[in-house]
C-alpha cells in the first residue's frame, strides 16, 4: 500500500514507514535514547530528501519527547531550572541552526553537511560508548578495580554567573548549561535529532549532574527545542512532512513499548555496547557515502 | 418530400460525407485521444498509466512519434569534486525553463525515423530542448555537452525523461496506441501531448492535446497549507505532535 507524502513529494510504502518507525522506536525503548540520530539517516537511505528527513524528524521527536518526559515528570526526575537554562541556549542555537540550514541548502551543501555532522558525532559517541561498555564488562569480571572520581574541578567551574541548581545539587556558572544547550540546538536544527545522545553525556561529564535527573531534564528541554525547529523549518524551508511524521510516530510508539520490555532484561553495559555497535555501523555507512566516488558526479534539484 | 426527392437527398448526403472523409484522408489527419485527460495526485498516488490511441491514414513505411512534455522548471545541476577526501558539490549551474517531464515514444528509433535536421526543425528530442543558463551561472564552452548529458542522464534516472522506441503499436495501417507512463514523482501542471506522423523522414502532420496533472484531496491541502500558511502549519505540526505524544503516554501507562 503506497502513500504519497505531500511535502517529501514521493510515494512510499506505508508499511515501510511504520516498520521503520517501529524498529527505531524499539531500539529507543531498549536503549532509552530518542532515536533521531538513527531515524534521520535511515530516512535519507530510503530516499526521503535530506532536508525533509531533518525537518520531519524534528517534528516526530517533539511527540516522542512528550511521551517520554511524562514518566520522568511523575517520578520528579526533571530539574526545571536547569532545563530552562539549557532551553534558553537551545532556542538561540536552534534558531541559528535553522538559518544556517537554509543558507547551506541554498548553496547546495546541505546534504553533505548533514552527513558529515552525523559522521563526526556518531563516530565520537559510538567509540566512547564502546570503550566505556567494554571497560565496564571487564571491570565486572575483575572485582576490586577502582572507580574514578565522580567529577573533577577545572577551569569550567571558574566561569561567572554562578547559579544554584537544587535538584541537580550543583552550584555552577549558568553559562555552562547555556552553551551546552546552544550547541545541541544547532545540531538539532541541522541534523534533525533531539540531541539527547550528546546532551546526556554532556550533562553527566561536563556539568556533573546526577544521572537520575539527566534523562528527564534533557527530554524536557528537547521538547521545546525541537518544537522551535519544527516551527522555524515549517516557516523557512517548508520541509516538515506531517504525514510522514505521523506514520513514523505510529510505529515508534508501539515499537518503544516492546523495546522497553526487552531493555529491562538486558544488562546496562551490554546494552551500551550493542547501541555503540549500531551507532558505529550507521557512521561507517555514512563515511562510505561521502568518501567513495559517486556513480554520477552530477546531481539535479528543481529550484524556484 | 417524394420518394425520389428523398433518394436524391440521401445520395447527395452520402456524396458530401464521402468528400469530407476523402479530404481528411488526403491530409493524413491524425485523430488522437487519451483515456484520461486529468490525472490527480491523491494520497494513494503511485504514478499513472494513460492510454493514448488514435486513428490516421498510415502507409506501410510511416512512423508515429509521441512526445509528452511537462511543466517548465528551473533546475540546479551540481557537479561533485573530491575535496580533502570528500566528494563535495563544487560546481553549480542553474538552468531555466527545463521541461520537468519529457517522454518520447515511437514506432522505431528516432534516428531511423528522421534526420537531425528534420528533428531540429520540429523541436524533437533531448538535443533540441532549450538549454538556457540563469543569470549568474556559467559553463566553460568545452564542457557544455557534459552538462547537457548530465541533465538528461539524471532526468532519465528519476524516470522524468525517457526516449523509448518500439513503444507505439499500429494496426491495419489505421490505428495506433501507446501507454504513457507518468511516474510518482511528476510535477503537477499542464502536460502537452504531441502526436507526430512521419512519412519518408519528414513530418506530415501533428496533433496536439494536453493532460492536466493536479494535486487533489488531502495531500494537496496539506501541501497548500504548508506553503501558503507556513506559520499556521508549523504550529499545527507542534500541537499534533504534542497531543500524539501525550496520547501515547496515556495509552501505555501502567
Amino acid at each position: 500500500m503506497y502513500i504519497y507524502l505531500p511535502i517529501a513529494e514521493i510515494s512510499m510504502n506505508v508499511l515501510t514507514i511504520i516498520g521503520l518507525g517501529g524498529m527505531v522506536g524499539f531500539l529507543s525503548g531498549v536503549f532509552g535514547v530518542g532515536g533521531g540520530f538513527l531515524m534521520t539517516p535511515l530516512l535519507i537511505f530510503l530516499g526521503v530528501p535530506a532536508p525533509v528527513a531533518v525537518g520531519t524528524e524534528a517534528n516526530q521527536i517533539v511527540a516522542s519527547s512528550v511521551s517520554g518526559v511524562l514518566a520522568h515528570f511523575r517520578r520528579g526526575n526533571v530539574d526545571f531550572k536547569m532545563g530552562l537554562v539549557l532551553l534558553a541556549g537551545g532556542l538561540v542555537g536552534s534558531t541559528l541552526g535553522v538559518a544556517l540550514f537554509a543558507l547551506l541548502r541554498q548553496l547546495g551543501q546541505i546534504d553533505v553537511v548533514i552527513k558529515l555532522s552525523f559522521i563526526v558525532f556518531l563516530g565520537i559517541i559510538g567509540s566512547l560508548m564502546l570503550i566505556e561498555s567494554v571497560r565496564a564488562m571487564l571491570r565486572t569480571r575483575l572485582p576490586g578495580a577502582r572507580r574514578g572520581k565522580l567529577h573533577q574541578h577545572n577551569w569550567l567551574h571558574g566561569l561567572p554567573f554562578k547559579m544554584r541548581f537544587r535538584k541537580s545539587k550543583l552550584y555552577i556558572s549558568a553559562l555552562l548549561p547555556f552553551m551546552v544547550g546552544a550547541l545541541v540546538g544547532i545540531l538539532s536544527a541541522i541534523m534533525g535529532v533531539g540531541g539527547g545522545f550528546i546532551m546526556v553525556p554532556a550533562m553527566i561529564y561536563l556539568l556533573g549532574m546526577p544521572t537520575a535527573v539527566v534523562v528527564g531534564t534533557s527530554l524536557f528541554q528537547i521538547i521545546f527545542v525541537t518544537a522551535n525547529v519544527t516551527f522555524l523549518q515549517s516557516v523557512q524551508t517548508q520541509t516538515v512532512d506531517i504525514v510522514l511524521a505521523g506514520l513514523l510516530l505510529l510505529g515508534a510508539v508501539v515499537g518503544a513499548q516492546f523495546g522497553t520490555r526487552v531493555g529491562a532484561m538486558l544488562r546496562g553495559e551490554q546494552l551500551r555496547g550493542l547501541l555503540a555497535l549500531i551507532v558505529l555501523g550507521v557512521c561507517i555507512k555514512l563515511v562510505f557515502d561521502v568518501v567513495i566516488e559517486p556513480t554520477d558526479l552530477y546531481s539535479l534539484e528543481f529550484v524556484r | 418530400m417524394t420518394l425520389r426527392q428523398t433518394g436524391t437527398f440521401i445520395r447527395t448526403l452520402v456524396m458530401t460525407l464521402a468528400m469530407v472523409i476523402g479530404t481528411t484522408a488526403a491530409h493524413a489527419a491524425v485523430v488522437a485521444d487519451l483515456d484520461q485527460k486529468q490525472v490527480s495526485i491523491t494520497t494513494d498516488f503511485n504514478g499513472a498509466e494513460l492510454l493514448l490511441f488514435g486513428a490516421l491514414d498510415l502507409m506501410e513505411e510511416d512512423d508515429i512519434v509521441i512526445e509528452v512534455s511537462g511543466p517548465l522548471k528551473n533546475v540546479a545541476v551540481r557537479r561533485k569534486n573530491k575535496v580533502a577526501g570528500i566528494w563535495l558539490n563544487t560546481e553549480n549551474v542553474t538552468l531555466v525553463d527545463i521541461p520537468s517531464f519529457y517522454h518520447i515514444l515511437s514506432t522505431r528509433p528516432l534516428n531511423d525515423i528522421a534526420d537531425n535536421k528534420e528533428r531540429r526543425r520540429i523541436n524533437l528530442g533531448y538535443e533540441n530542448l532549450p538549454f538556457v543558463l540563469a543569470t549568474g551561472s556559467s559553463i566553460d564552452e568545452g564542457n557544455i555537452e557534459d552538462w547537457k548529458a548530465a541533465l538528461a542522464r539524471n532526468m532519465e534516472a528519476s524516470k522524468l525523461w525517457a526516449i523509448d522506441h518500439d513503444t507505439v503499436s499500429t494496426r491495419k495501417n489505421a490505428l495506433f496506441r501507446t501507454d504513457v507512463v507518468l511516474p510518482a514523482n511528476i510535477i503537477p501542471g499542464q502536460y502537452s501531448v504531441r502526436v507526430v506522423h512521419f512519412r519518408n523522414g519528414s513530418m506530415i502532420y501533428e496533433d496536439r492535446s494536453s493532460i492536466r496533472v493536479e494535486k487533489r484531496g488531502l495531500s494537496a491541502q496539506i501541501y497548500e497549507v504548508a506553503h501558503s500558511y507556513a506559520p499556521f502549519y508549523g504550529i499545527f505540526a507542534i500541537i499534533f505532535a504534542v497531543s500524539a505524544g501525550w496520547l501515547a503516554a496515556v495509552a501505555f501507562r501502567r
